[in-house]
């Protein structure tokens, strides 16, 4: 992505001079961030009180994670909160904002258009191992292998949840870093892929997500990343009752991620975290793509987290809403 | 004698050791790979390291069952389980998964009374122990101690040789599976009697300080800064081949059920919640803290040695990048 010829070092160093000084004049006191992880491939969030915290601040590549499902909690304990946001991000903030999980006067965002994060996974079937080998050059990854360079299209490396994103650029921000990049995706197309892999038969859906869910090992973690998930208790742990057993099986699965997903629909801003986060790689952005696409079918167009002004479809009720369970 | 097999032919040898009982390998799932119970046409990955999911849930398995009940009228009837079949192998179990057993050992079998679920697994079940070839980017077991290409407590050590795996067998199962597999097995190649001698990195960690200097450091505030990328999910426990923690659970209803045990996670709100609501752990603050110092000072001060086997599963899985590398470090556990 072009993005005003400024490249990742320049971008970082004019993000990092916008929010130093919001942070050092008190409009802010603590800003929400990235920066580097354990390895070159990951970037994980940074908690910026200090001007010596900012150092640590970067935007690469790796910038994955989706900051503002720390908001609510943050804000519990900040006065006023920064955040840097992608199109994902800006998307869960108008989630967590419709769901009044936080205070809109006391979050100031910096908005970054996304170029889409790089999947180490990819780059490692490529023949990457060290940082040194890949070099990005605009639209391009130049990748020194052994047998020599070859320059691959970016986007052939993408996480999952950014190659499907129809929104990199944030949809909300205070001020806006860095210039507008070129939409990726038509948002009204963006169940094609979807539709290329109809699976028409219930029995052949169970078979599907029974052998994806049958792996699932209950850590929770596409709750606890979900921006969209915002049940003081999960039922999947309430005592009393219990609807859950603790127990591993596909019926416990398959029954926490069914719900799960419900409990999403018409609200799942579709940032993929879920299947991010998953440490057995289950494709659960995909479920929560279908229900979406359901909803459009039955209710029209309608994106989560775009607009804090329209409402969830399964949250209101107009009379011309389809009353019957459709034929499938 | 190191014995020495195709890959081509590893299918065969399968299907004889999977004659004996189950036979556990690591099987891809997807993009995960976990170990299994293999059967035909299995996709079997003898390549990758290491396992998404850590070698212990062959032998604490996600759920298990301890019996059934029945009632009837006033009556109460137990009925124990029906057992699995004996004479498991388990194949493809790295030097990590190994020591991660013996860290389960002494909490399951080393214990008076021993857990008679974990010592029967234990005791009726093979190890087949495969050498790393290349260690991933996320190993440090050499922090460890733990030597890739030589794991301890095996019953037969396999490496990959050309074409092929060389077997040694340590201990009489290790001969005996060996025996079975018959003629599908060649005399190895010369040159090839030990396994290629294979080293980690380490992050720039020392060790030095711990467990003993973690005890004054419960207050430290390194970990209101740790905890904080914390998502609260289960993911590092759960991959973790030194994490054990179980819970105990009835399915069922009034007449008729089966209690079994669980994973549980440490990293859960409800794990310490109590009846009437207290909570000795109600933050995430305490629950992080709880996770790594289990791992550095409880289990060594308990056991002997810390709870970590450098496999680097933590590293790979965590969505936020939160490991116990990183604990370390801002231990100060990093030579400079």
């Amino acid at each position: 992505m072009a993005q005003d010829n400024l490249n990742r070092d320049q971008a970082t160093a004019r993000i990092r001079a916008a929010v130093t000084q919001d942070l050092l004049s008190g409009r802010i006191s603590l800003l929400l961030g990235w920066q580097k992880g354990l390895f070159w491939w990951r970037s994980r969030p940074l908690f910026a009180r200090s001007q010596q915290d900012l150092e640590r601040l970067v935007w690469d590549s790796f910038c994955a994670v989706n900051l503002s499902r720390y908001l609510p909690e943050e804000l519990s304990i900040e006065e006023r909160v920064g955040i840097l946001v992608k199109g994902c991000d800006a998307r869960a903030f108008h989630r967590l904002l419709q769901d009044r999980m936080l205070d809109r006067e006391r979050v100031l965002l910096y908005g970054l258009p996304c170029p889409g994060m790089l999947d180490y996974r990819l780059l490692a079937e490529a023949g990457v191992k060290e940082a040194e080998q890949m070099l990005e050059e605009g639209e391009e990854l130049v990748i020194q292998t052994g047998g020599g360079e070859e320059r691959r299209p970016r986007t052939d490396f993408l996480l999952e949840k950014c190659r499907l994103c129809s929104h990199p650029d944030p949809v909300v921000y205070d001020q806006l870093l860095l210039p507008p990049g070129e939409p990726r995706m038509d948002p009204a197309s963006r169940f094609q892929d979807l539709e290329a892999r109809e699976r028409p038969t219930p029995a052949e859906r169970y078979a599907y997500w029974s052998g994806e869910l049958q792996r699932c090992l209950s850590c929770y973690a596409c709750r606890q990343v979900c921006p969209a998930c915002s049940c003081r208790e999960c039922f999947a742990e309430q005592q009393e009752p219990r609807w859950l057993g603790k127990g591993a099986g596909l019926n416990e699965n398959m029954l926490f991620h069914i719900i799960r997903v419900y409990h999403g629909a018409g609200r799942c801003i579709e940032c993929g975290e879920c299947q991010r986060a998953c440490p057995v790689g289950i494709p659960l952005l995909e479920l929560s793509r279908r229900l979406a696409k359901d909803i459009e079918e039955l209710y029209g167009p309608y994106e989560a987290g775009m607009d804090p002004e329209a409402p969830p479809p399964l949250l209101t009720y107009r009379p011309e809403d389809p009353a019957a369970f459709p034929e499938k | 004698m190191i014995r020495y097999i195709q890959e081509s032919r590893l299918e065969e040898l399968f299907r004889i050791l999977s004659r004996r009982g189950p036979l556990y390998l690591p099987l891809a799932e997807g993009p995960s790979l976990s170990f299994r119970p293999w059967s035909e046409g299995a996709p079997v990955d003898l390549k990758t390291v290491n396992s998404t999911v850590s070698a212990k849930e062959i032998f604490l398995p996600r759920e298990e069952a301890y019996f059934c009940y029945r009632r009837a009228g006033r009556e109460l009837a137990l009925e124990p389980l029906e057992q699995e079949a004996a004479n498991a192998v388990a194949f493809g179990l790295r030097a990590c998964d190994l020591r991660g057993l013996e860290m389960l050992d002494r909490v399951f079998k080393d214990q008076d009374p021993p857990d008679g679920l974990y010592l029967r697994r234990r005791e009726q079940t093979a190890i087949v122990a495969l050498a790393c070839a290349e260690p991933a980017p996320y190993c440090f077991c050499s922090l460890f101690g733990i030597d890739p290409a030589r794991a301890g407590g095996a019953d037969l050590q396999a490496w990959w040789h050309g074409e092929g795996l060389c077997l040694k067998a340590l201990t009489a199962a290790g001969e005996e599976l060996l025996s079975s597999a018959g003629e599908l097995l060649h005399e190895g190649p010369a040159g090839a009697e030990e396994p290629p001698r294979v080293e980690t990195g380490n992050f720039g960690l020392k060790l030095e300080g711990l467990p003993a200097g973690l005890r004054e450091r419960f207050d430290d505030p390194v970990w209101e800064e740790l905890y904080r990328s914390c998502l609260g999910c289960g993911a590092c426990t759960y991959i973790c081949p030194t994490c054990y923690c179980f819970d105990l659970e009835d399915f069922g209803h009034q007449e008729k059920g089966e209690r079994y045990r669980c994973w549980d996670s440490c990293m859960f709100r409800e794990f310490t919640l109590m009846a009437g609501g207290h909570n000795p752990r109600p933050t995430r603050k305490e629950r992080v803290r709880n996770r790594f110092l289990h791992k550095l000072q409880y289990y060594p001060e308990r056991y002997g040695e810390i709870a970590c086997t450098g496999c680097g599963r933590c590293l790979r899985s965590c969505p936020v990048d939160l490991n116990i590398v990183q604990v370390i470090r801002a231990l100060g556990g990093e030579s400079r």
